[in-house]
């Protein structure tokens, strides 16, 4: 299940930002931001998207790069989410 | 007269050398920190040995390492070539290459720091890599890469070049805006006069350094003593918030987007911003709706709405607060020292209420742009700077914009040339030929149209093209919709009708 979710998240940031279906440009622990991936506006559109194609609210307090500067911390970020919900 | 750069980070840390000039992630600077790092860079750049004037690349994000790399190159007699960290190596090793820099100083960690040092080596530019450290030990390793001989600075002239700042140009002809010494003193000392800045001052900067809106925030902040708290970006708008809080700032300066990313999902009413005396905003006009969110969330903090572009070192006008209600929608009179006219096509200066072309004459006027006397003769001309902006004064002098008379497109504050894009996508295989165009975009004002006609019996898909854009431009310059026609709009003459591609 959450590999299907870790993809879902791998494949709306490979499509959106690096324009390719190729996995291997985008490493799972990459950081977002630090890689030049997304900016800041790009970091709105992935909320955007964990919000409206995943199904999760994301609160004030929880944008922080913990929680969105990687496929693995927006995948365990929504993972647990849904398990609280 | 103002005072020089140099002189004035001198004066500051003389002044209060433990005042806090830098805060970055978990380190900060104190003006003697940095006065000593810039000397010590200084001194490395002197022993090369360097001549007067020559162009030294920056690559690095804001950081305090950034700031004392930039004195330094002033300090030891050179000129810096301060580096967009978004765009891709091939651009920078063009414009290093333009420049004639001799050598580069690049953050070891950006992701174009491998390509780029090829690139430089082919074309014998010099790279110089530094660690940006960002915790306690930052200093000691920034002297662990610099030495620790700190050398006296260099005196410039006035009318010397001091930094070279490219702005959108075209593949072939990149545009780099020279500015002085004295166009930097001139414009950070009205600056500092009318933000009244002053040593107390904690100013948050979320604009990147190598844009002239974010080095005016620095040298002013330098200038009066004052402290300049970096964030790396807004990408966390309630970090930037909170951070606004925790470091009691008293500034804040940001183009119309960065005020959207805060404004869209934080209410700033939920954080204690009672510090905040000012907010200045430039690099387009901010919507009516978003000025009045701001002023009704933070009534405390005096909203300055400003006007400028790089060819004037940063800023022409600014509109003072308290007329905010009353000239809504105006960019204020000239700042100290600048004149400010609207002209017909002929060069006549029109009457209230007329558009025309603005000009601006003033001590932050560039030099010029560097090597390209015909570019420079476009716009200096007559002793005045022509913007290329369209305006016009009402009864009382106050300027308004009202578009712009040559071909850019602005996605958030950048100005992207239309032909720089369209050069990137031609040169992919399967384009016959292609226009750009610039579309509204709620977030960033505008953003990027491609229409692409594809070569017979080419293959081409829109991921496709966007790789390609990625792989050569800066990610702000990628287009954000991409169209295939069977042809282009044209004018009988043949000239592509851009506005009719959006």
């Amino acid at each position: 299940m959450t590999d299907d979710l870790r993809e879902q998240v791998r494949a709306f940031i490979l499509e959106n930002y690096l324009f390719t279906s190729d996995p291997d440009a985008l490493g799972l622990d990459d950081s977002l931001l630090g890689r030049g991936i997304v900016d800041s506006t790009g970091m709105l559109e992935i909320i955007f998207f964990i919000e409206e194609q995943l199904g999760v609210k994301v609160k004030d307090e929880e944008m922080i790069p913990d929680n969105l500067d990687s496929v693995n911390k927006i995948t365990n970020f929504v993972a647990s989410k849904r398990q609280a919900a | 007269m103002s005072t020089l750069l140099l002189e004035a980070l001198s004066n500051s840390a003389a002044r209060d050398p433990g005042a806090c000039a830098i805060v970055w992630r978990n380190t900060k600077w104190s003006y003697a920190d940095l006065a000593c790092a810039a000397a010590r860079v200084s001194n490395v750049l002197a022993m090369r040995p360097m001549q007067a004037g020559a162009r030294i690349g920056l690559l690095m994000r804001n950081s305090p390492q950034y700031v004392a790399c930039f004195y330094g190159v002033l300090g030891a007699g050179g000129a810096t070539v301060a580096l967009n960290s978004q765009e891709r190596a091939s651009v920078l090793a063009r414009q290093l290459q333009h420049s004639g820099a001799e050598l580069v100083i690049v953050d070891r960690d950006h992701v174009e720091f491998e390509p780029l040092r090829q690139l430089a080596n082919e074309h014998g530019i010099e790279v110089l890599p530094v660690t940006l450290g960002d915790d306690q030990h930052s200093q000691a390793q920034f002297a662990s890469e610099f030495g620790d001989t700190e050398r006296e600075w260099i005196s410039a002239a006035r009318e010397d070049l001091a930094m070279i700042i490219y702005t959108s140009g075209t593949t072939g002809r990149p545009k780099g805006v020279m500015i002085s010494h004295g166009n930097l003193a001139a414009n950070t000392a009205a600056i500092v006069a009318y933000l009244g800045l002053h040593p107390a001052d904690r100013g948050l900067c979320v604009l990147p350094f190598h844009f002239s809106y974010g080095n005016s925030m620095l040298h002013t902040h330098l200038a009066a003593g004052a402290t300049l708290i970096i964030e790396d970006n807004v990408a966390f708008p309630q970090m930037v918030l909170r951070r606004m809080q925790d470091e009691a700032v008293t500034g804040f300066s940001g183009v119309p987007s960065t005020f959207a990313l805060l404004l869209g999902r934080c209410r700033l009413q939920d954080y204690d911003l009672s510090s905040v005396r000012y907010l200045t905003q430039a690099g387009g006009a901010m919507p009516r709706p978003m000025i009045e969110r701001l002023r009704s969330q933070l009534p405390g903090a005096r909203l300055f709405v400003m006007y400028g572009q790089t060819e004037a070192t940063a800023r022409l006008t600014y509109l003072d607060p308290e007329l905010l209600e009353r000239k809504l929608g105006s960019v204020g009179k000239p700042l100290a020292g600048v004149e400010i006219k609207v002209c017909d096509t002929s060069g006549y200066e029109l009457p209230p209420g007329h558009t025309g072309e603005i000009r601006a004459r003033g001590p932050n006027i560039m030099l010029g742009y560097w090597r390209d006397p015909e570019a420079t003769q476009q716009v200096l001309r007559d002793g005045w700077l022509h913007t290329g902006d369209l305006g016009h004064k009402d009864e009382e002098g106050f300027l308004y914009i009202d578009g712009r008379a040559v071909e850019m497109i602005k996605v958030g504050a950048f100005r992207v040339s239309p032909q720089e894009v369209e050069e990137a996508i031609s040169a992919l295989p399967g384009v016959e030929e292609v226009a750009v165009t610039a579309i509204p975009d709620e977030l960033l004002g505008h953003a990027i149209k491609a229409v692409i006609v594809p070569r017979a019996g080419g293959r081409l898909n829109i991921l496709q093209v966007k790789a390609h854009c990625r792989e050569h431009l800066a990610t702000y310059k990628v287009p954000k919709v991409i169209e295939f026609a069977s042809s282009l709009p044209r004018t009988s003459s043949g000239k592509i009708q851009r506005f009719r591609l959006a």
